[in-house]
């Protein structure tokens, strides 16, 4: 290419207009960003929140978390077994299934974190399971953030004999492997393993049988509940409709309806089940060419979800926020976490911890600070995991986040059953014991209102 | 200076040089995620060196920043290994344009990126905003012939560099 062609090129760049649309995505985000130093008054230490946002890495890392909480929302579903009729006899039949598949869409619409810009994320794919091999995903993920649109093809797999995860960006040719303890493996091999968990915890919900219905023809018969524990306490409002086929008696559809407050809203639809498919081994072998990066190197240990891990987060939080979080589902943790950047009067270790992921993030490439922010938040993470799995287990947690301070050595912070007339209890001063009925009832009595 | 004044400065840089940014930016990026990206670097990058763009030299300061922005924001999406998505490129600024064309420009905006701080300015003030010799000497507090030179050399990195994706392509 000779100078005069480059020298033409560079002037029709130099002509051309700036489009409506992108003056309209300037003015936005110019403005946002002013709204936030008015709000702020505090941008040098905007760390946590717009590392997660900003980079591209960490996007990425949070697009896995998302997939992560989709499989953990979307498949749910645990519990012992309890009473039902149709249900039952359905779950008898999709027991036997060794190997099945089906695809999912879902469209998410809010913002995870406060601050966060408002989007919607649209996915769609399809979902290969087997009880020998483990389970393997296929996504497409679409993106809109001020009217701008970002497209992301991601393939997961979960192998448990392996304890790993890795996710595949083939567009971006960038992976991710992670790693998780005997804790999550048991929790994910029962989430992420089959729908058959659905129909368990279904069963051992309050849900409604609303009728018959057709979907493509075939004559179903539906079973709707809105118990909370299907979403693992992540969501407030929680609704999900199965739909069996009364001749087969085998799952048609699920729908899934998922709201937390007006913040983000869940939509969702797993469909086109097969549910006796032939897999083998080497369709649950992550392929990664030799010219795919990873975006977390060295890979990332999921955080556990166990008692330990959850005194850890809440020590923690106390130390970052001077108290114990409020709530700690993990939306609320999350965005109670990510707050700190608007606290006007950040706790020493919050400066501490801002300052020192500011210092090192400066001299980190992208792809560890995207690590570096994961392992800050892992206890965290830890927490609202632990958390979601006494929800799920249905163990009837309690956590008194909102009325117990870290002085208050004997108040109850968290509590939750683990046998017919016994409790275990984590205390304001992180110590735990385990209680009677009664004298849990006793202890209760003398809560700080 | 405190918190308050900086914001007020900020605010009317922001004013001031807003459609500066939007214009050059898109010029340089032809792609609504990479503006995006880069317009935030660029406010970053004025509210963090806010002190510059209150002197004398704030006008061309303002084009490091731009620069710098852009650069942060192609550097992102070329990633370690150099290479570029192509499901990343949208470049729609006139759907009349024939898509070689479209890749060419692409392909060029991606390399100003890559240039030297002095020669980018030189090539988006001559190219990009059309200016003459003497009024960009006059902006970059430097001799006509320097900026010359800076414009000659970017060329030839641009030729050079272009001349060698063509031949990888081969």
């Amino acid at each position: 290419m000779n100078s005069e062609r480059i020298e033409e090129i560079l002037k029709n760049i130099g002509n051309n207009d700036v489009p409506a649309d992108v003056h309209k995505i300037a003015e936005d985000v110019s403005n946002d960003f002013s709204r936030n130093l008015t709000q702020s008054r505090q941008p040098r230490y905007i760390v946590l929140g717009d590392y997660i946002m900003k980079s591209r890495f960490t996007k990425l890392a949070a697009a896995a978390a998302v997939i992560i909480l989709v499989v953990l929302v979307g498949l749910p579903f645990v519990g012992n077994k309890g009473p039902g009729v149709v249900l039952a006899d359905v779950l008898a039949k999709v027991e036997q299934a060794q190997a099945f598949m089906y695809k999912m869409k879902m469209n998410m619409t809010g913002n995870m974190q406060p601050g966060a810009p408002s989007g919607a994320t649209d996915m769609a794919g399809t979902i290969l399971i087997s009880n020998e091999y483990g389970m393997k995903m296929d996504m497409d993920m679409n993106t809109v953030v001020n009217d701008a649109s970002q497209t992301m093809r991601q393939l997961m797999y979960i192998l448990p004999e392996e304890k790993k995860i890795y996710m595949i960006m083939p567009e971006q040719k960038q992976y991710i492997q992670m790693e998780f303890d005997e804790s999550l493996l048991e929790r994910i091999k029962k989430q992420s393993n089959d729908p058959r968990d659905m129909l368990k915890q279904i069963l051992n919900s309050k849900y409604t049988n609303i009728g018959k219905s057709e979907i493509d023809g075939v004559e179903v018969e539906g079973f709707e509940t809105t118990d909370p524990a299907l979403a693992s306490g992540m969501m407030e409002d929680v609704k999900v409709i199965l739909w069996v086929d009364r001749k087969t008696e085998l799952p048609v559809r699920e729908e899934m309806h998922y709201k937390m407050n007006e913040q983000m809203q869940i939509e969702g639809e797993l469909y086109d089940f097969q549910w006796y498919v032939q897999v083998n081994a080497d369709e649950f072998k992550p392929v990664i060419p030799q010219d795919y990066t990873t975006i977390l190197p060295g890979g990332y240990k999921l955080p556990s979800a166990n008692e330990e891990g959850a005194i850890e987060g809440l020590r923690f939080c106390e130390q970052l926020l001077g108290r114990y979080p409020k709530k700690i589902d993990m939306m609320n943790l999350m965005n109670e976490i990510v707050a700190i950047k608007d606290v006007n009067n950040p706790t020493e270790a919050a400066l501490k911890l801002k300052e020192v992921i500011r210092d090192d993030m400066n001299n980190l490439p992208e792809e560890e600070q995207a690590k570096k922010i994961m392992d800050v938040m892992r206890p965290v993470q830890s927490l609202g995991m632990f958390y979601m799995a006494l929800v799920q287990d249905k163990k009837e947690p309690v956590y008194y986040g909102e009325s117990v301070e870290p002085e208050d050595a004997g108040a109850i912070l968290l509590r939750w059953k683990i046998s017919d007339d016994r409790y275990r209890i984590i205390f304001g001063d992180l110590k735990t014991m385990d209680v009677s009925a009664e004298e849990l009832a006793e202890l209760e009595t003398l809560q700080p209102k | 200076m405190n918190l308050s004044q900086q914001a007020e400065i900020f605010e009317r840089a922001r004013t001031k040089y807003t459609k500066f940014l939007v214009s050059v930016l898109w010029k340089l990026t032809g792609d609504r995620e990479l503006f995006t990206e880069a317009m935030q670097y660029a406010l970053l990058g004025m509210w963090q060196h806010v002190g510059k763009l209150n002197g004398k030299k704030a006008h061309a300061y303002i084009y490091r920043i731009a620069l710098s922005a852009n650069s942060k924001a192609w550097r992102n999406r070329i990633g370690r290994n150099g290479e570029l998505n192509p499901n990343h490129i949208d470049c729609q600024e006139n759907p009349d344009e024939k898509p070689d064309r479209d890749e060419l420009a692409t392909l060029v905006r991606r390399e100003i990126c890559q240039l030297p701080t002095k020669q980018a300015k030189a090539i988006v003030m001559r190219y990009l905003e059309q200016q003459d010799y003497q009024t960009i000497a006059g902006k970059l507090s430097c001799t006509e012939a320097s900026v010359r030179s800076h414009v000659s050399k970017a060329m030839a990195t641009l030729k050079n560099k272009l001349a060698a994706l063509a031949l990888q392509e081969l």
